[in-house]
């Protein structure tokens, strides 16, 4: 029998991961009604100003991506026992398509999250919704940028004491970069902005993520 | 070695107090006048912070290469002397800010990114807290300490893609340095200064990591019970006697 190949065992972790959320829910059902209650919850700390709001609607849509979008990663059903990290090492699943395939597990969720979120943010703040191919492209990578830095921060902060709340310390700041660059793309929307350079910067995170993730998966698999 | 060290310690205090006083013995900046100064401190701070990190860039590459942990205990070593660096440097930098801009804090890209970075590397230096085993915490920082540098193109960056408030780059632009010769002059030797008492503190900072590691050898040894004692034997069952009918 030939051994599956590298993307067949991710596309198996990420298929693995997908159904474990599905039967527990817990990013549909807690998570995404978490965000949305903090929606909610920042006009009244702020203003109720519905020009203001149209105006800082697409940058907390984003702080909230970035905040609520971490808790992804640290969803129970994400969390790997030292015994389930011993069954996939001695059934042979390379530690890169592990890597590759929660992160994709991860990606699906946060662009689920995202699109929902999303839909609340437009609603409660009536942001308009101008060149919208291009928001089609900068959500994606963003979820894509939060999938990858989630999937390595939760691999780093396996079975530590205190490693679920590690995460949002070490993935929040170091995810400043993508919710800069996905701020000011939707910034540069309005004419004349170019948005393709917030563009471009969001690929080189993303593509510096995913390289970083897929070298070190070996390293933290060997110490899990 | 300690004597060495300790002279090149007096050497790099010396240093750093001479750096000032030359500061304060160039004339003053024509527009931002005297507290334009404190750059021959901010500026010399933020190179050994990028400095700093930048060892802890390369030492936890080289810690995965080969699994030495001396290349973990400097890139941890750089990391402190790199966050110390990044608190002095926003300090040094709103104590500037208050005389030129009316306000300490001001939203800034550069600003803000500097101030995100200390936070990266606190998450590592809580990273490193958190594990107790050597090697364990080795390879994960590793891996962070790897990530973490991608936030100082985005800072260094910061000031060309938004233009704000912050000045632009002063010496690292592509055209031509922003800065006169002795105002210059003042900053080599603040720069020179700052990176001998940056190294100052690294070696100090890995002879107490060399001592920490021996002291966790020495710990986990003690604690090594012979084989068995995890098994604790079961508790005999107490019966109450049977009472015939």
């Amino acid at each position: 029998m030939q051994a599956p190949t590298l993307v067949t065992q991710a596309a198996i972790v990420a298929g693995r991961d997908v159904l474990r959320e599905r039967r527990a829910g817990e990013v549909l059902w807690v998570t995404v009604p978490f965000a949305a209650v903090a929606l909610l919850l920042i006009p009244l700390a702020i203003s109720t100003d519905t020009a203001l709001l149209r105006r800082i609607g697409p940058g907390m849509y984003w702080v909230v991506v970035l905040l609520f979008g971490v808790l992804t990663a640290v969803r129970r059903t994400a969390v790997e026992t030292p015994a389930q990290r011993d069954a996939a090492s001695l059934s042979g699943i390379d530690p890169a398509a592990s890597f590759a395939g929660k992160a994709a597990a991860n990606v699906v969720m946060l662009l689920g999250f995202e699109a929902v979120v999303g839909v609340v943010a437009v609603v409660l703040y009536d942001i308009e919704l101008t060149r919208w191919p291009w928001i089609v492209a900068v959500v994606p990578l963003a979820a894509i940028g939060l999938g990858l830095l989630g999937t390595v921060a939760a691999a780093i902060a396996a079975n530590v004491g205190a490693g679920a709340g590690l995460i949002p310390l070490l993935v929040a700041p170091l995810s400043v970069p993508l919710l800069l660059a996905a701020t000011q793309a939707l910034d540069s929307l309005r004419p004349p902005n170019g948005i393709l350079a917030w563009v471009m910067l969001m690929v080189a995170v993303d593509t510096g993520l995913a390289v970083a993730g897929v070298l070190s998966s070996r390293a933290l698999m060997d110490t899990g | 070695m300690a004597r060495f060290g300790t002279t090149y310690d007096k050497l790099a205090v010396a240093a750093v107090v001479g750096a000032i006083a030359f500061s304060f013995a160039t004339p003053p900046e024509v527009t931002q006048g005297n507290p334009a100064r404190l750059f021959n401190l901010h500026l010399p701070m933020i190179a050994v912070m990028y400095v700093a990190f930048g060892v802890t860039f390369v030492a936890s590459i080289v810690y995965l290469a080969r699994k030495a942990l001396w290349w973990d205990h400097l890139a941890a070593a750089a990391a402190e002397v790199g966050v110390l660096f990044n608190g002095l440097t926003l300090v040094v930098g709103m104590l500037w800010a208050k005389p030129t801009w009316g306000v300490y804090w001001t939203w800034s890209a550069r600003l803000i990114l500097t101030a995100v970075m200390f936070f990266v590397y606190l998450g590592y230096l809580a990273l490193r807290r958190a594990i107790a085993d050597p090697e364990l915490r080795a390879s994960r920082s590793a891996v962070y300490g790897i990530l973490s540098l991608i936030q100082i193109p985005v800072i260094h960056f910061s000031v060309v893609w938004w233009r704000d408030v912050h000045q632009q780059a002063t010496l690292l632009r592509p055209d031509e340095m922003q800065i006169d010769g002795v105002l210059f002059a003042a900053f080599l030797a603040g720069l020179v200064a700052f990176l001998m008492i940056g190294a100052s503190l690294l070696r100090r900072r890995l002879a107490v990591a060399s001592l920490e590691a021996e002291v966790e050898r020495v710990a986990i040894a003690g604690s090594g019970g012979v084989a068995g004692d995890a098994v604790t034997p079961p508790a005999l069952e107490r019966r109450s006697p049977k009472v015939a009918r």
